[in-house]
């Protein structure tokens, strides 16, 4: 449908009142399958297309001065190009914002976003993979899976701006979540687990499946911890968790480090200062946002202003080096332009993650839901499972809470220097905090 | 007939409808077409910016063929009439059917319009933006410790057209809500701030603040300056009605959704019947109560929005049901089966989840508390339908001492425990009920508008 993207460019530039403009056309594709323990209860075909219409005209305060306004407006294929570019431009002059600009054309960097399978035959590959869960998931008689699902996305993107950026990508996406469910008696026991990635290869179903049999056995047979207060053990995907956020809740990083969030005072970080409050006692900080790494699930060649992939040193040996920022908060803090924040990257560490592993200490292995407080960095998380390890014993238990304060907790880790790759995070595997609190239920 | 106003292209397919569903039926034991426009509008006005953007739209077309066992789905962007009549002859012809158990709903028709004063399509968009304009400059104070104000403006509008061999319905929910945001920073340069909200099922008019829930915001967003963390423990405490809310959301709302049944991972399917709290606990889930944010007329599957009580006098009764869990666990429907839009499957979802009112006043609760905490206002929550283990994090909460709430405030307090032990626990509840809109997931996806809300309660909890 490159013909409509041009007929909306051609009726974009014949706009005189227009200071700037950008189009997308977003076009997807793929495949949902899913799951119960009676067979498949669901498999979807699923496609949509649209064109996002993003217009700045200039505008001027109640006092004169200049100032822009930006309006938006969507299509479907066909729909009237003149009436959505009327309606966004309507918006625009009535918003009063300091003057900001539209991105100019970089070059752009070729970076890994496909799996070549799923972008051929996603409906295929989606049963596929749920074939290869229900395979793992058969050799462990003592758990059954009883929900999983499996989507397969193929997205299109072709950007167009009034500044001459012309940039087109593809990626594709695919999600997968399971359940395993435990029995002993009367007593019932479930482990969930969901992961993001671009392309099947970095999916290791039969890993996550045997990992996740055991977590849920040891599910069985669990008591609320007791209050604790000292050395807490996070890895993988619960590490990713901690440092990337999920899909509801972005990171504290990503939050503190944004130019929106410094131009709206809410962070009150600033360049070349110390991104903690209080003493570092473990390792310091360094800190990437990297929209460049191959096949990371927030990669992309381009972001939705059209900025070319980078990768950020945000915070350096935990020093602020910079503000993630688009090209609206860029020009307002007259900083450089970065684009989306991306995937975030961590370097090695120091120490061999087997000497993270000494004991005592607990690890978590699942939060409930690992939400902070996105501004104060503030925590009071329940615990889905962990264990406790003292005098080579690793018992598990369900229940209590994690509290502490973000930043202050980073600012005593120690991290591994085995590193992994997790979808959205690059880093160490593993992380000891040297002194965090559970609030358990004592007797 | 109500004059509904569907989208042009929606209104254009609508007629031909029962052509593709006849069919459908020719190939499938049962045969649906959605018809869905989900699209919207937020302003955001603070000290330093404003923004007006579109709520991402979604509109397309679901084609639903069913055979008791498997539920096959073709979705496709718009409502190009020669493309899905394409699209269900290419679908139908690759597809096999195995049972056909498939239970007949009755004939259901109409069109349906949520009820509203202020519709917030006839208002032009200058209007919106100077009325958030408007809230802004009232609430912004001269106190220097106030960083930022935001108002946050959210419109959804949504159409939705349903076929099936009995039905043909149309409706259209407008849903509004504001946040007002008050951010702060001490001296140290440490960053607070608390919010409200308001929103509905219905137009601009509940979208009014006096100038003393402003002054309200404002003072609760500067004593957080001073806020404590708190020392965990057990403490009897006394919960908002958006915090009772929460805690029904999480408890009794995700834990009886009946997909979750299916896939053995609700514990409410072995206490069906049977006591799950203080004889206190009444619990609903109803899409029909007009005027709150989660309600609708159908839901996506066709069903008519009605009332479901999920827990009555402290006894588990029954869950919320989609079509498929239903079907599979042949038990009746309720109105719930709802899709985040139409590139997503349709799952067993709340609507409108509340403890029902008691009898007692909130003076008389606080009265009762020697040494506890009024929760005030939560900001998040997770099910666990399976371990039936609760978390509620409360933005914060007072001090009770004394049968008096105190200027003590602790930020932020997660309620963490045992469902029943929770629910059990509850030894009074006051007599007034309030909802509160928000957006509810899935686990961490599938995001729906929902209202969950209810009375003050006193109970028991373990807090940290």
């Amino acid at each position: 449908m490159r013909h409509f993207v041009n007929q909306i460019v051609e009726a974009l530039k014949k706009r005189s009142d227009l200071a700037g403009w950008t189009v997308r056309h977003v076009e997807t594709r793929g495949a949902q399958v899913y799951a119960v323990p009676q067979g498949i209860e669901s498999q979807r075909a699923v496609d949509g297309e649209r064109y996002l219409i993003d217009v700045l005209r200039n505008t001027s305060t109640a006092e004169g001065s200049p100032a822009v306004g930006s309006g938006d407006a969507s299509l479907l294929p066909g729909d009237d190009i003149e009436h959505a570019i009327d309606k966004a431009t309507l918006v625009a002059g009535l918003v009063v914002n300091p003057v900001y600009g539209l991105t100019n054309p970089t070059p752009l960097p070729d970076i890994l976003l496909c799996d070549a399978d799923l972008q051929k035959d996603a409906s295929n590959v989606m049963l596929h993979v749920m074939a290869r869960m229900r395979a793992a998931a058969a050799k462990h008689s003592d758990v059954r899976l009883t929900a999983a699902e499996c989507f397969g996305d193929v997205h299109n993107t072709h950007l167009v701006n009034s500044r001459g950026i012309d940039a087109e990508q593809e990626a594709t996406r695919i999600d997968i979540e399971f359940v395993l469910h435990g029995q002993k008696g009367e007593r019932e026991s479930e482990t969930f687990d969901a992961m993001t990635r671009r392309r099947v290869a970095d999916l290791d179903i039969e890993a996550a499946i045997e990992e996740r049999a055991q977590n849920t056995l040891d599910l069985l047979d669990v008591k609320a911890p007791a209050s604790w207060q000292g050395p807490v053990v996070l890895r993988n995907d619960a590490l990713t968790i901690f440092l990337a956020g999920d899909n509801l809740n972005g990171s504290v990083i990503q939050s503190l480090a944004s130019a929106e969030s410094k131009y709206a005072g809410v962070s009150s970080w600033e360049v070349g200062k110390d991104v903690f409050r209080g003493e570092v006692k473990g390792d310091s900080l360094t800190v990437w946002a990297n929209r460049c790494l191959p096949f990371g699930t927030a990669s992309a060649r381009f972001d939705n202003e059209g900025l070319s992939a980078q990768r950020v040193e945000l915070i350096h040996e935990n020093e602020l080096a910079a503000f993630a920022a688009s090209q609206r908060y860029a020009d307002y803090l007259q900083i450089p332009a970065t684009g989306a924040f991306g995937n975030i990257e961590l370097p090695s560490g120091k120490t061999p993650a087997s000497e993270l592993l000494s004991e005592p200490y607990v690890e978590i292995v699942q939060f409930s839901w690992f939400n902070p407080d996105t501004i104060t960095g503030d925590f009071a998380t329940e615990i889905r499972l962990g264990y406790l390890v003292q005098n080579g014993i690793r018992k598990p238990f369900k229940g209590g809470q994690l509290v502490g304060n973000y930043m202050d907790a980073l600012a005593n880790v120690r991290w591994s220097k085995e590193t992994g790759f997790f979808g959205s995070y690059l880093g160490p595997h593993t992380v000891r905090f040297n002194e965090l609190k559970i609030a358990g239920q004592d007797e | 007939m109500t004059d509904i106003k569907l989208p042009d292209a929606m209104a254009e397919l609508r007629p031909a409808l029962g052509e593709i569903v006849g069919l459908g039926l020719q190939r499938a034991p049962y045969f649906s077409a959605l018809l869905s426009s989900r699209h919207g509008l937020t302003i955001l006005v603070d000290d330093r910016e404003e923004r007006v953007t579109e709520r991402p739209p979604a509109v397309g077309t679901v084609l639903s063929a069913f055979d008791g066992a498997t539920n096959f789905e073709r979705a496709m962007g718009g409502f190009n009439r020669e493309e899905i009549q394409k699209a269900s002859r290419d679908f139908l012809s690759g597809l096999t059917f195995q049972k056909y158990l498939v239970q007949a709903e009755p004939e259901r028709r109409g069109d349906f319009v949520t009820p509203m004063q202020i519709d917030p399509l006839e208002l032009s968009t200058q209007e919106k933006l100077d009325r958030c304009r408007e809230l802004h400059r009232r609430a912004k104070g001269n106190d220097s410790r106030i960083v930022n104000v935001r108002v946050i403006y959210g419109e959804r509008n949504e159409h939705s057209v349903f076929a099936d061999a009995n039905a043909d319905l149309a409706q259209r929910v407008q849903r509004v809500n504001m946040f007002l945001v008050v951010i702060v920073a001490g001296a140290d340069g440490d960053v607070r701030y608390d919010f409200a909200s308001k929103s509905g099922s219905a137009g601009w008019e509940v979208l009014n603040w006096s100038d003393e829930e402003i002054q309200r915001l404002v003072d609760s967003a500067l004593g957080l300056l001073s806020a404590e963390r708190i020392e965990p423990g057990e403490y009897r405490i006394i919960t908002t009605p958006g915090v009772s809310g929460t805690i029904c959301h999480e408890s009794f709302g995700h834990g009886v959704e009946t997909d979750m049944f299916l896939k053995e991972r609700a514990r409410a399917a072995h206490f069906i019947d049977k006591v799950v709290g203080s004889s206190l606990v009444n619990i609903v889930d109803d899409p029909s109560q007009p005027g709150s944010y989660g309600s609708y007329f159908f839901d996506d599957e066709g069903h008519m929005a009605a009332s479901t009580q999920i827990v009555e006098n402290g006894v588990f009764r029954r869950g919320i049901t989609d079509r498929y869990s239903a079907a599979a666990l042949e038990i009746p429907r309720s109105a719930n089966g709802r899709q985040q839009d139409y590139s997503r499957k349709t799952y067993a979802r709340m609507s409108n989840t509340f403890f029902s009112a008691g009898t007692s006043t909130l003076e008389e609760m606080i009265a009762q508390v020697e040494h506890g905490i009024y929760l005030d206002k939560w900001s998040s929550g997770m099910e666990d339908p399976q371990g039936w283990g609760i978390q509620v994090t409360c933005h914060y909460g007072h001090e009770i001492k004394g049968g008096k709430i105190t200027e003590r405030v602790f930020a932020p307090i997660g309620i963490t425990g045992y469902v029943p032990d929770v629910l059990q626990s509850i030894t009074s509840v006051s007599n007034e009920l309030q909802m509160d809109g928000g957006n509810c997931g899935k686990g961490h996806k599938e995001v729906v508008p929902v209202a969950s809300g209810g009375p003050h309660l006193l109970m028991t909890a373990r807090l940290g």
